[in-house]
């Protein structure tokens, strides 16, 4: 066989995009459990919830090192390659935020959420969930419209874009008012430190998402 | 029965093993865009490149054929016929030689570099270098540079119009509908023009340029309306919509593609059979006297058996891996491919399908109409391509000195 039209076709990165996207969202449920198991008391799986997580984390690693790898020079594709590369990294990031607080977490186990966070610590992980659940919708959304070029699609994406944005913007208003209540209780320093690291740490969640929107935005400018 | 009966009957075996490889492998480059969007299943393209490919031969292919057959080398060296007889079949060896090589191997060889870089060879051999026609070798090979160009611009602009025309607008199937006698009509407004400009079937109506511009713009004209009529018909609105017309559309174009590669295609494999042919029929080249048509349908013949016998496989193999062309996108490949084909075959210039496809690829890719493309090919084709012409014409040659000392 001598077929040199099919040695043209190669893996479209979106592939790789949208595997990556499902593993950051298939995170985040285990991260939501893993922030409930730590503050109710009875709860003894957050170890595992975090390790499920640092496993996911290391296959989304992979995956970005996949679509990273083989991309050879001249490869043509719908958008520049190195936007690509660093919407990658943005949405790559979301995930490493996500480790990066469970380990935080897991660092000081005594005496964990102070009571009086618990409630406003459920509101910033719920707040920094929603877009990273936003996050694969758009990817989908936007491997549509390289497909159909069609403005409906694209106002879609933006849409989803604004989205993203206002779900930012959201978390940060839950971020401040946290760390105000931190600074203002009667606890030990090492709490508050600690706490106070915490909350920075998951709201970097949504600002890495938001990132990955721009990025996104910048892929579909005409 | 003398040595010429011989060689005519190794010619007609080695002239049917091309047509046969042609069908078995090229036909895949130019059908694998209908294959791989899904348009055509497998069983239904190699019907249409079985069919298609015998007609277009037939009914065009004599034009290349004469140029593989005299345009190359000078006719006035084959004044002596028996050098001339050994000179063409070494050339036919030296082809299937490096086809069967290349096939094995899996390099991107064209059939028509290997066939006129061994006619190369065999002028040499047969006259030196005085004997080439270069201005006419100097068109070809211009000619395989300008092919894939052409048809990369044909095939950007076309999916560009269809981005602009259908796909960003809100109502992209009522647009695609509105537009399609417009897609179905150029394919069959260059079809017509092809079957009745300069060809033996237009001759025989006694048609003229002008005459044939009127009757292919009617007939187009009259297919794109009923086009249209059969896919509001058949086609319900959908999201989709869009490309399930371009789905039905594309499946016109596989049939364009097929005559063309048939037109095209042929001459590589009985170019060099209808020259020993002619030489052991009449012991000249037959300078005035045009292609036997019988000798076209031996090469759509033998493209076809290739299809049938092997085509499966090697569509099966493209159609898994390119998945992620959709129907538009094939539809401006193919057009752009075949209309290329087409054309370089009216002018009696032997291109290569496989190439002109290729381009055709590259242009969707950079219209950005596809999700990966890798541009690098083209060098790899190149290489090959420089390396295909003097390999094909040196083997000739030794073939041609080993026969000389035989026969």
């Amino acid at each position: 066989m001598r077929i040199p039209f099919m040695s043209m076709f190669i893996a479209s990165p979106f592939d790789g995009l949208q595997e990556h996207a499902e593993k950051v969202k298939e995170c985040a449920w285990a991260f939501q459990q893993a922030i409930e198991c730590h503050i109710s008391e009875k709860c003894k799986t957050f170890e595992e919830f975090r390790q499920d997580v640092i496993t996911m984390e290391s296959e989304a690693d992979a995956i970005k090192r996949r679509i990273r790898g083989h991309l050879p020079k001249g490869t043509l594709m719908p958008v520049d390659k190195f936007q690509l590369f660093r919407y990658l990294r943005e949405q790559d990031r979301v995930l490493d935020a996500v480790e990066d607080s469970l380990n935080w977490l897991s660092y000081r186990s005594e005496p964990g959420i102070p009571e009086g966070l618990q409630k406003e610590f459920f509101l910033l992980v719920d707040a920094n969930i929603d877009p990273i659940e936003e996050l694969s919708i758009m990817v989908l959304e936007a491997r549509k419209y390289f497909k159909n070029f069609s403005e409906k699609q694209r106002t879609l994406v933006k849409d989803i874009i604004r989205n993203l944005r206002r779900q930012e913007h959201e978390a940060d208003k839950v971020e401040a008012m946290i760390k105000a209540k931190i600074l203002n209780m009667d606890i030990d320093p090492v709490t508050i430190f600690h706490m106070i690291r915490l909350a920075e740490i998951i709201g970097s969640i949504a600002d890495h998402a938001e990132n990955a929107g721009d990025m996104m935005r910048a892929m579909m400018a005409k | 029965m003398g040595t010429e009966y011989y060689i005519l009957i190794a010619g007609y075996i080695l002239g049917f093993y091309m047509s046969w490889n042609i069908g078995a492998n090229d036909v895949a480059n130019s059908m694998a865009s209908a294959v791989g969007a899904k348009a055509i299943t497998i069983r239904q393209a190699i019907f249409i490149a079985g069919i298609l490919n015998i007609t277009g031969a037939v009914f065009i292919g004599s034009h290349v054929t004469n140029t593989i057959r005299k345009g190359i080398v000078s006719t006035d060296i084959l004044a002596d016929p028996h050098i001339a007889l050994i000179g063409a079949f070494s050339a036919l060896l030296a082809a299937s030689l490096w086809i069967s090589f290349a096939t094995w191997k899996s390099l991107p060889v064209s059939t028509t570099h290997s066939i006129v870089g061994a006619m190369i060879g065999f002028g040499i051999m047969a006259g030196g270098f005085s004997v080439i026609n270069f201005g006419k070798l100097g068109a070809v090979v211009l000619s395989w540079v300008i092919s894939p160009v052409f048809s990369l611009i044909i095939a950007y602009l076309m999916f560009k119009l269809i981005v602009k025309t259908i796909l960003s607008k809100v109502d992209s199937f009522a647009l695609a509908l509105k537009l399609s006698p417009f897609f179905i009509g150029i394919t069959f407004f260059i079809v017509v023009l092809s079957f009745l400009c300069k060809t033996p079937l237009g001759k025989n109506l006694a048609i003229g340029t002008p005459a044939a511009l009127v009757i292919a713009f009617i007939i187009a004209f009259f297919f794109g309306i009923a086009g249209r009529m059969l896919l509001s018909r058949f086609i319900k609105k959908s999201e989709n919509g869009a490309e399930e017309i371009f789905k039905r559309i594309q499946i016109g174009t596989s049939c364009y593609v097929a005559l063309a590669q048939g037109a095209n295609d042929v001459a590589n494999a009985i170019g060099p059979l209808a020259l020993i042919y002619f030489l052991v029929k009449t012991g000249s080249v037959g300078d005035k006297v045009p292609v036997p048509v019988f000798l076209l349908l031996f090469g759509g013949i033998g493209i076809a058996c290739g299809i049938g016998m092997a085509g499966h496989r090697v569509m099966d193999t493209v159609g898994k891996k390119i998945t992620t062309l959709n129907n538009t996108r094939g539809f401006s490949v193919d057009f752009a491919a075949a209309t290329t084909v087409l054309i370089a075959s009216k002018m009696g210039l032997p291109v290569s399908t496989t190439h002109a496809a290729v381009g055709g690829v590259l242009g969707v890719g950079l219209a950005r109409g596809l999700e990966a493309v890798n541009f690098r090919i083209i060098k790899k084709i190149m290489i090959y391509w420089i390396l295909t012409v003097p390999a094909a014409a040196i083997t000739s040659i030794i073939i041609f000195k080993i026969l000389q000392l035989i026969l």
